[in-house]
């Protein structure tokens, strides 16, 4: 907060404050209408409001990495800083951005570079505070027992002229490679094509269908070959391995969406550094709240328990979290200092 | 026999002609199909569409545009339409938020014992019986507060597309100009995917409540004006003109003649549109509807039972809504209340006692503490019994079961799968990708001329050409493969089973809950645990096609049926046709126009759920708009959304040609 006005000039400063004094006067005439009337109408039911944090409006992504994120915020900031928590579901990307511009949502606890270019990081409604401590990793994997009988599978190379090996109903005499959730970043194509590979991309739609299909050739121990990540919590379910694809060069290229020639697509997809974003009013209000999403960090491991409490033991969200919480006060403790 | 049942019948109706009306068709759509296939098999692969033909560029400036409208929003100086569209959010956000916290705040005992009470009252005591099992499944669900956020969301969306849709039916009713106008637009408001305009309504309504309701009404609206407006135009027009010749102004035309005699039909538009309406529930909590939809959302990938739980609440919902609104509408027709002074004053009476009891409730619920939800929220101590636990666990055996390989189902379902796909879909989308285009372009065109004549083939000439030119062709020749074999399906059950159900009324009992779920439940809390039984791609896709189209092919049909005059069947009977006859030469035949605005219809629907297709391993056209949306590729999103449009009308004014062409055979 402090540095965020020290950064401005001055004269920006006194027309932000005119601004936000215009602007809450006009909120609280509105609010105190609305209140009103509901008061009058329906009623006070608000239990006993927290005093010292208010609200605070985090975005739930639909991967479950991402609920183990807010959760796990969300308990540390009602039971320690006794804020009023909300949670929303506002599908990611554009849409969630737009409604932190219109101060809809305050914090996104895990982007995985989504804001670099869009409109919402040029006006500076969305603001990235840095790494949530989690790298993520994008790539082609493979089940750990194919190695077994191709062990040359671990690089890309070793697929090469094996390809009918990952033959499915849809491929034809050619392999399948199994495709990503649409709303991941992906560049299968065109490194298939640059790579020089027998293989159809087939899509597979959205993650949980993705996953019923390799899941089910998994359990019958069957070869296959898809689109992948992690952080993942049935990464720790299903022997997985990832198959080594060119190194990154200078020239790279990872939007399969830009076009050009294949070739420039054929190497690994890039590390992602995962980003926590807060809304430009969120990073103005001087929360108390603002600062333990600052200083939030953990690892893909922390992620994965709280993930697998939710997933795969059918804890509900709120218990799984207060779990991890409570087993690691060191780590949360280091938050709030 | 014709005759006679034209000149008995009280309808309008062109004698019946004994040609069959598409004698040579199937011979002369054969040779072009023939032709066509040659063609592929000389050319495959070797003429896609060609790149000069294609604006290229055309995506980059939709992606512009979404940059300028995001810009000119969070500028400073709101220029006057955001302004408006500002207000307007405001309102319909609190009223949305002023139902929900008086759901609340009446408690959950309340708010129960008011809605089983006022259905009661209304709509007799089986519709109270089943309101009361809603409510009761959702305290049972522990799913209150969402239950209530969504009911709330529903009913405001339901009651302003009511309140747009039903004035609109009844001016397209009334008027050839204005339903001339009103049909492109309704088609492109119920086939255009959501996903497609759910990034600029967050743009103008931001998210929350609004936003899920505009999102939600563009597509309940159309049901509520098509069926309205067919309503309308049923009116038998004998009856109209007997009214004129007695004098009656246009008012009194529309509330005493037309309104009157339309309101069957009026009533099912209302259930249609609650049906649509709930149907969005899901999608309208990607943009901050909250509720059953974000519980679906976020449980579909962390925990499907969940997901598959609140689906079901989505279901028991629609349900309980449809059949309380239609036994209130049929316990207040003015045609079947026939009150004396002393009824009236006893009725007058129940509804005293009944707003007394239900104030009672209220005031004993809020003296004894119940909570606003069930089970009460966190922090608040009270013993509570909830059936989730047990619920969930009865849900994820059956998914445990589904999701093993190993099981006997699996057996049979994964070759029938791999049967589907490798012999009908796979073999129908090369054909239409992989052929040279000029020639699938002209050959489609030319079936769209002998199928239904010129005007259809233009459209479809233009239509296509136009998604040749966007760029999508190879995608659109994808979907349309998919949509072709997703409609044949829909319509052959819909239709066989619409027959069965005006003709069994056991059928059209069984047929009713099978209908409502399969139309509410969100497609992929289902279509998700089908891909494990049905590893394939596209036969999932097409299955969600098939299952949330043929319901309604299935209404139409029968309510069509069951709409034809009495006189003319029982003329046929008294000439002694048989069942099979007076269905087949009479009942079918009269009720054509409604059989076809099924069919039409059909397509529609499936056109409807291509994106959810795409997120379940379609492709095509439906991957692209999902894409577009959460990847911020606006252009993608529109283009392909325009191509699902372009690839409806198209279908659309085939089959509705074959209704005017057959039309033209009967007069």
């Amino acid at each position: 907060m402090i540095d965020h006005i020290e950064k401005n000039g001055e004269q920006k400063e006194d027309r932000m404050l005119d601004r936000l004094d215009r602007r809450r006067l006009r909120l609280a005439g509105l609010g105190l209408v609305v209140a009103t009337a509901l008061v009058l109408v329906a009623g006070a039911v608000a239990g006993p409001r927290a005093a010292a944090c208010g609200d605070v409006v985090l975005n739930e992504n639909s991967w479950v990495g991402s609920t183990a994120n807010v959760y796990v915020i969300k308990n540390v900031l009602e039971t320690r800083l006794k804020c009023k928590v909300k949670v929303l579901n506002i599908t990611e990307g554009q849409p969630a951005f737009q409604a932190m511009a219109d101060g809809k949502i305050d914090i996104v606890l895990e982007d995985w570079q989504n804001l670099p270019g869009t409109p919402y990081e040029k006006s500076k409604s969305v603001v990235s505070l840095g790494t949530n401590g989690i790298t993520g990793v994008i790539g082609w994997y493979i089940p750990r027992y194919l190695l077994q009988q191709y062990p040359a599978m671990k690089t890309w190379r070793g697929i090469r002229g094996k390809e009918s090996v990952f033959k499915s109903p849809e491929s034809g005499s050619q392999g399948m490679f199994l495709g990503g959730d649409p709303s991941y970043v992906q560049k299968d194509r065109a490194l298939i094509k640059g790579l020089g590979l027998n293989l159809k991309h087939v899509v597979a739609g959205a993650e949980p269908a993705q996953v019923a299909r390799w899941t089910q050739l998994y359990k019958q121990k069957k070869p296959v070959l898809f689109y992948w990540y992690d952080p993942q919590y049935l990464n720790a379910q299903y022997q997985v391995v990832q198959v080594q694809l060119p190194k990154r060069t200078a020239t790279c290229k990872d939007d399969e969406k830009k076009g050009g020639d294949p070739k420039q697509y054929a190497c690994a997809y890039p590390s992602y550094r995962l980003d926590k974003l807060v809304s430009k009013e969120f990073l103005a209000s001087g929360s108390p709240a603002l600062k333990l999403v600052r200083a939030f960090k953990w690892t893909s491991k922390d992620q994965n328990v709280v993930a697998n409490l939710i997933s795969g033991k059918k804890l509900s969200k709120d218990k799984a979290a207060a779990q991890w919480v409570k087993a690691n006060a060191k780590t949360v403790n280091a938050w709030l200092k | 026999m014709s005759g006679v049942v034209a000149e008995a019948s009280t309808v309008v109706t062109p004698a019946l002609s004994h040609r069959p009306w598409w004698r040579g068709q199937p011979v002369q759509v054969a040779l072009v199909i023939a032709a066509m296939w040659l063609a592929y098999r000389a050319l495959r692969l070797e003429y896609p569409w060609p790149s000069r033909l294609a604006w290229e560029t055309l995506q980059f400036e939709l992606d512009r545009f979404q940059v300028w409208l995001i810009e000119q929003r969070s500028a400073e100086d709101k220029n006057v339409v955001f302004a408006v569209f500002d207000g307007f959010r405001a309102l319909i956000d609190d009223l949305v938020r002023w139902l929900e916290e008086l759901l609340l705040w009446l408690t959950w005992v309340g708010t129960g014992a008011a809605g089983t009470l006022v259905v009661w009252r209304f709509g007799g005591l089986r519709a109270a019986l089943i309101t009361l099992a809603a409510f009761a499944l959702f305290a049972l669900t522990g799913l209150w507060a969402e239950s209530v956020q969504t009911l709330a969301l529903m009913l405001a969306a339901v009651g302003l597309s009511l309140a747009v849709g039903i004035p609109l039916g009844i001016a397209a009713g009334r008027s050839r100009q204005v339903a001339r106008f009103l049909t492109p637009v309704l088609d492109a408001a119920q086939i255009v995917p959501a996903f497609a305009y759910l990034m600029p309504v967050v743009i103008l309504f931001s998210v929350g409540p609004a936003a899920a309701v505009v999102a939600t009404m563009v597509y309940a609206i159309p049901p509520a004006v098509r069926i309205t407006a067919l309503g309308i135009r049923g009116v038998p027009v004998n009856t109209v003109e007997a009214a004129a010749s007695m004098g009656s102004t246009r008012t009194q035309m529309l509330t005493k003649v037309q309104l009157p005699l339309a309101r069957r039909m009026v009533l099912l538009g209302v259930n249609q549109t609650i049906l649509f309406a709930l149907s969005m529930v899901v999608i309208a909590g990607l943009i901050g509807g909250g509720g059953l939809g974000a519980v679906v959302n976020s449980g579909l990938s962390s925990t499907p039972s969940v997901a598959l739980l609140a689906g079901l609440v989505i279901v028991v919902m629609a349900i309980a809504l449809d059949r309380a609104t239609e036994a209130i509408a049929e316990r207040t027709d003015p045609a079947r209340r026939h009150l004396d002074a002393a009824r009236l004053r006893i009725v007058r009476l129940q509804t005293a006692a009944v707003a007394a009891g239900i104030v009672v409730v209220i005031a004993a619920a809020k003296l004894a503490g119940v909570g606003s939800t069930y089970p009460p929220a966190a922090g608040v101590r009270q013993r509570t019994v909830t059936a989730q636990e047990w619920l969930l666990t009865r849900i994820q055996s059956v998914l445990d079961y589904v999701q093993d390989p190993t099981s006997w189902i699996f057996s049979v379902t994964e070759p029938t799968g791999i049967f589907i796909l490798q012999k009908l879909l796979l073999p129908l989308q090369q054909f239409l990708v992989e052929g040279p285009w000029f020639t699938t372009l002209l050959g489609l065109t030319f079936v769209a001329f002998v199928v239904s004549g010129l005007r259809p083939a233009l459209t479809t000439f233009v239509m296509l050409g136009a998604i040749g030119v966007t760029g999508v062709w190879g995608l659109a020749m994808d979907t349309l493969s998919q949509v072709l074999v997703a409609t044949l399906i829909a319509v052959v059950i819909g239709v066989g089973l619409g027959i069965a159900a005006a003709e069994s009324k056991l059928v059209s009992k069984a047929m009713r809950p099978v209908n409502d779920v399969l139309q509410t439940l969100p497609q992929l809390v289902y279509i998700i645990p089908f891909i494990y039984l049905m590893p394939v791609s596209i036969v999932p896709g097409i299955v969600a096609g098939v299952l949330y189209a043929f319901p309604v092919v299935v209404r139409l049909v029968e309510r069509g049926l069951h709409d034809v005059a009495p006189q003319s069947v029982e003329a046929a009977g008294a000439f002694g046709a048989t069942r099979r006859q007076v269905l087949t030469k009479v009942k079918i035949p009269l009720a054509g126009d409604a059989i076809m605005l099924g069919v039409n219809q059909g397509i529609i629907m499936v056109l409807a759920v291509v994106v959810i297709g795409g997120l379940v391993g379609s492709g095509g056209l439906g991957y692209e708009v999902a894409q577009g949306l959460v990847r911020g590729y606006f252009g993608q999103g529109v283009i392909a959304s325009f191509a699902i449009l372009a690839l409806g009308i198209t279908l659309d004014r085939v089959t509705q040609g074959t209704r005017k062409a057959r039309k033209e055979g009967l007069g």
